[in-house]
């Protein structure tokens, strides 16, 4: 079924919530090492289709190999363990804890304290914030430095697979020119980046592959560029003037 | 008054099982009160027959009511899907506490009973007053399980992917916390303490199985105004009911004692939809 040179593979996935699906047969490839982002209007299933990877959905039918593991059946936690983290699409953080702690839980998988304390500082280095906050309650920051600590808090497994939905939502533009090149930054350090963004065109730039997702199907796949470039989808997604610094349209496309 | 103290910190022992199963699972356990009562009954037969120091014996109810809620969890409660759990849970509960009740009634029939030791019978003076030495027992004995509760709770890995879990259930499963087990541990413990809370409840009062619905009601009434799920304000929320009551009783009429508290509740339900210390998004799902 599967060729070993297949990362992640998405395989005639079929999900929902019971009522209806919500993805209707989606077959594609995440290459290793890459930024690979999926944009598409609002309700398309995005978010939907990153829970089937990290085991909160359970695809009706198709399978995800990993790797050439099946993920379909497995938990969480055992997605985890495989090396695949996912910082989902609202906040994440325990409001209630320090910085430190939520920190460290992203590496509740690990027993051994001195590898969560040696992966604690190295984490630090990438995101200062960590420390500097270290002892504040995670629900005291702000929207920005929350993504940012959840960031470094999906970093304490060092997963292979970084999975992050729409992690710019709801940030001013400076703060979501730093989530962006933060994303750069994880992925050159060797973690492969599977995204979805509303903020596309900027998205897009940064990826090197990228796949429309319309109404639960693929809608065009290819590279970053290409997507960019088309004119159809740049008509009908990227909204010919959409401008990056709009922090109105964020908070509009904030679900729920 | 000084008693009122003492009962309060077993009634936040009970409020405190009921409080972190909501706050975990979104479960709303009606059977809490009558479980309370086989706490006793448990402590009763272990006393009457076995000649078991009362609190001796809960070296042997306290697990024998963690795995019965172990066994309840796995059998009822991990079957609750969806976004009708909680109501779905009170019927489900309500059924429950109606069979253990009925079951018990046929044991131990319907006279009232309480519980006998000589710390029951025996009283020690304090402020001027004398006080049964199980006020003090009892008190002792909530102040050191809540204790090990909250170190449990604040300084163990395990205790964090509680903590974890009462915040945010997706969020816990993504760090690879196994919701599923720690609300199983969690329902478990949640039904432990009515072992304990049991036997002093029946040392200090008389019981049969219908005093579970007076239970079951200060119970309830406990961990709303405290906040559903909030730990700190099922203690605070106890002792304030207790003592509230108390304080109205003497200075006021006994009459009034629960009607106040009563007026109390509403005022802070009304200012406050969430309770002193919940929060509202831990409501939703
Ligand atoms: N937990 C859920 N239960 C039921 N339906 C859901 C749930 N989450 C999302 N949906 C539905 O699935 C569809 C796709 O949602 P989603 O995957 O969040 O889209 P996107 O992330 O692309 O905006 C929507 O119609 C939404 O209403
Ligand atoms: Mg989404």
């Amino acid at each position: 079924m599967t060729e070993s040179t297949s990362f992640l593979r998405f395989e005639g996935v079929v999900a929902g919530y019971g009522g209806g699906d919500v993805i209707k047969g989606v077959d594609f490839d995440v290459p290793q090492g890459g930024v690979t982002c999926i944009v598409g209007p609002n309700g398309s299933g995005k978010s939907t289709l990153l829970k089937t990877v990290s085991g909160l959905v359970r695809p009706r039918l198709g399978q995800l190999w990993f790797k050439g593991t099946p993920l379909v059946g497995l938990t969480p936690r055992e997605i985890l363990k495989l090396g695949i983290v996912q910082v989902p699409q609202n906040h994440s953080l325990f409001r209630e804890m320090s910085v430190q702690q939520n920190v460290e839980l992203g590496a509740f998988l690990v027993k051994d304290k001195k590898v969560i304390a040696e992966r604690l500082k190295h984490v630090t280095e990438i995101f200062p914030i960590v420390a500097e906050r270290a002892k504040d309650k995670a629900g005291s920051l702000s929207g920005g430095q929350q993504r940012l600590v959840e960031f470094a808090r999906c970093l304490m497994l060092e997963p292979e697979l970084v999975v992050l939905d729409e992690p710019s939502m709801g940030l001013d533009p400076k703060t979501l020119r730093l989530v962006f090149d933060t994303i750069k930054l994880m992925n050159k350090v060797g973690r492969t980046v599977l995204l979805v963004e509303q903020n596309a065109r900027q998205a897009l730039r940064m990826s090197h592959y990228a796949v429309v997702l319309e109404n639960g199907m693929l809608r065009l796949s290819g590279s970053g560029k290409e997507v960019l470039n088309n004119p159809e989808i740049g008509a009908l997604y990227l909204g010919g003037s959409i401008k990056e610094t709009s922090s109105i349209a964020a908070p509009a496309s904030k679900e729920l | 008054m000084l008693d009122g103290v003492l009962t309060g910190s077993v009634y936040a022992l009970m409020a405190t099982g009921l409080t972190l199963i909501f706050g975990v699972m979104n479960i709303i356990n009606i059977a809490q009160g009558i479980l309370v009562i086989l706490g006793a009954y448990l402590s009763y037969t272990l006393s009457v027959h076995f000649g078991i120091d009362l609190f001796v014996g809960l070296i042997i109810t306290i697990p024998t009511l963690f795995v019965v809620g172990v066994v309840v969890e796995r059998l009822f409660m991990a079957r609750l899907k969806g976004p009708e759990r909680t109501s779905m849970s009170i019927l489900v509960t309500y059924a429950i506490s109606l069979i253990i009740e009925g079951s018990l009634n046929m044991i131990y029939s319907i006279n009232v009973v309480q519980l006998k030791a000589w710390y029951v019978d025996k009283s020690f003076p304090i402020f001027g007053v004398y006080l049964p030495y199980i006020y003090l027992f009892g008190f002792i004995l909530a102040v050191v399980l809540l204790t090990s509760l909250y170190i449990m709770l604040y300084r163990t890995r395990f205790g964090a992917s509680i903590r974890a879990s009462l915040a945010d259930q997706v969020a816990a499963a993504l760090v690879g916390i196994n919701v599923a087990r720690v609300s199983t541990i969690c329902f478990g413990l949640g039904i432990a303490v009515t072992a304990a809370g049991g036997m002093v409840y029946g040392a200090t009062n008389a019981f049969n199985a219908s005093t579970s619905y007076d239970l079951i009601s200060r119970l309830l009434t406990i961990i709303v105004l405290g906040g559903m799920g909030s730990l700190g304000g099922a203690l605070l929320a106890a002792i304030l009911m207790v003592t509230l009551g108390d304080v109205v009783a003497v200075v006021w009429s006994p009459i009034w004692s629960s009607p106040t508290f009563f007026f109390v509740l509403v005022i802070v339900l009304s200012l406050r939809p969430q309770g002193l210390f919940g929060k509202q998004s831990a409501r939703v799902a």
